[in-house]
């Protein structure tokens, strides 16, 4: 089968250090964190209060007020995003075969926030009392439908749910149906609205998350010895991708290409990563191979901040780079925004987009004090200038579900 | 409750719920036709007004209704007209 080639012509964007493309990506190359305290609920009893919360975030500028109120949180931020995603791209969907255009989106929680209100209504006032809405406002596919909704795109709808790498297989399998002819557009990325008491406090138990509440913007620092864990986010990205040609054929602007993809499992454990790094390693020599490529030259790290992570991926860029890994930077957009879940392998796309855009390489701040087990140039503190023609993104989700994009400057 | 003040009650639901200006909404609006809600949107409305007025309306009853007067009627009868005693 022929494989098309596969551009980017418009992103979206909504995270704690930024609200749309331009904010956020300028927060990113000054090295600015989104990492506050948490006002969504009580943090007392919690050893973890810190975290990326999206503020100033208004709704009802994105989408019609009675849609905005009719949703969750994490559909707001799908349909911000597409709208965003949409402007820049110029695409006129009312000019083109609604039936070819498609909508993969990635959700690790789905609508938890009104999950959990209505779990306690309907222990507080009887389950007579939970509300009619609650069934599609859940449901995690919320948000790929409601985009599909809006614009009216009737290609193949789907959510894809692999925790932390949700939107980067969202992404990854919106690229594979472009490349291979299914469709010829599609709307994807990832979102997540995490900031429920009772999901915050799950990742508590976990021992997870940081709990440098003192300081909350230096408390997501991957690959620092002294890191503690990682710290929760929220927010979202969408891309719209396009067969080149027809991108081409309607005058569109091509922002980068997508040029390789690979999903893997580590078949190991729900929550801890191999630690040899062996199935993340195969993730990214896959996703090379599938590019036609030997080496990239920027990695936007999965980098959680977690001890087990940062080791195991450093460990596995060295297995598949093997003496090049030390010249190539590696850096991690969750130093500044900490762990979106479901959004965050979307987000990072966006990162490296941008990257090729502008040629540069966003930084890992916090870092001082490198793990001695985390020896790579992770580009400390600041952004750096550099050539870049080919940039992977890790993303490596709980229960060993990897993924490995690999983004190109368009030619 | 005053029927006014039940028939002003819903309206404020409605306009709230459909975001529509409240005094576009009259006792002779049709809920389908007029105001545009659906089969879902008719079981969300009858949700918030069972919030509202602190009530469980029974599925046969929500069938009946067609109209904002056909609401606050039923909500009168409901709350002010207790059914006769029977034997």
């Amino acid at each position: 089968m022929n494989k098309r080639r596969v551009v980017v012509t418009g992103l979206g964007v909504v995270a704690c250090n930024g609200i749309g493309v331009q904010e956020f990506w300028d927060a990113n190359v000054a090295g600015r964190s989104g990492i506050t305290h948490i006002d969504a609920f009580d943090t007392s009893n919690l050893a973890s209060k810190i975290g990326g919360q999206v503020k100033n975030f208004s709704p009802s500028a994105y989408m019609p007020e009675e849609i905005a109120k009719r949703v969750d949180r994490f559909v707001h931020f799908g349909l911000a995003c597409a709208d965003m995603a949409l402007r820049q791209s110029g695409l006129e969907v009312g000019s083109e075969d609604t039936n070819r255009i498609g909508v993969i989106m990635g959700s690790g929680l789905g609508g938890l926030l009104f999950h959990e209100e209505q779990i306690v209504a309907a222990f507080d006032r009887g389950a007579h009392r939970v509300n009619p809405a609650s069934v599609a406002r859940i449901s995690p596919n919320a948000v790929a439908s409601h985009i599909a909704i809006r614009y009216g795109l009737k290609g193949p709808n789907l959510v894809i749910s692999t925790a932390c790498a949700s939107g980067a297989h969202a992404i990854g399998e919106a690229f594979r149906k472009v490349q291979y002819g299914e469709v010829d557009m599609c709307f994807t990325g990832g979102v997540e609205a995490p900031f429920s008491e009772f999901n915050f406090a799950a990742y508590c138990a976990l021992r997870v998350l940081s709990k440098n509440n003192a300081h909350p913007a230096a408390a997501s620092r991957p690959f620092e010895l002294a890191r503690d864990g990682f710290v929760m986010s929220e927010g979202g990205a969408v891309l719209i991708l396009e067969e080149r040609d027809r991108a081409l054929a309607r005058g569109a602007s091509i922002l980068a290409e997508i040029s390789g993809y690979a999903g893997n499992s580590g078949a190991h454990h729900m929550v801890m990563p191999d630690p040899d790094g062996a199935d993340a390693a195969r993730v990214m020599a896959a996703a090379l191979k599938d590019a036609g490529l030997q080496r990239v030259d920027y990695i936007n790290a999965h980098a959680t901040s977690t001890r087990a992570n940062d080791a195991a991926e450093t460990k596995a860029i060295k297995a598949v780079f093997g003496d090049e890994a030390r010249a190539i930077p590696v850096s991690s957009t969750k130093s500044m925004i900490g762990h979106a879940i479901g959004a965050a392998g979307a987000i990072e796309a966006v990162v490296c987009v941008k990257a090729l855009q502008d040629q540069v390489i966003p930084p890992t701040i916090n870092l001082d004090n490198p793990d001695p087990a985390c020896d790579l140039d992770y580009v400390p503190h600041r952004s750096r200038p550099s050539t870049l023609e080919h940039v992977m993104s890790n993303s490596f989700g709980f229960g060993n579900c990897n993924v490995a994009l690999i983004f190109s400057r368009y030619r | 409750m005053p029927i006014a003040e039940i028939d002003l009650k819903v309206r404020k639901i409605l306009s709230e719920k459909l975001n529509v200006g409240i005094d576009t909404i009259t006792g002779d609006s049709r809920l389908a036709e007029d105001l545009g809600v659906d089969s879902f949107g008719a079981v969300e409305l009858m949700f918030e007004i069972e919030e509202a007025f602190h009530l469980k309306i029974p599925d046969s009853d929500i069938e009946q209704v067609r109209s904002v007067k056909d609401i606050v009627a039923y909500l009168d009868g409901f709350m002010n007209k207790p059914p006769a005693a029977t034997a």
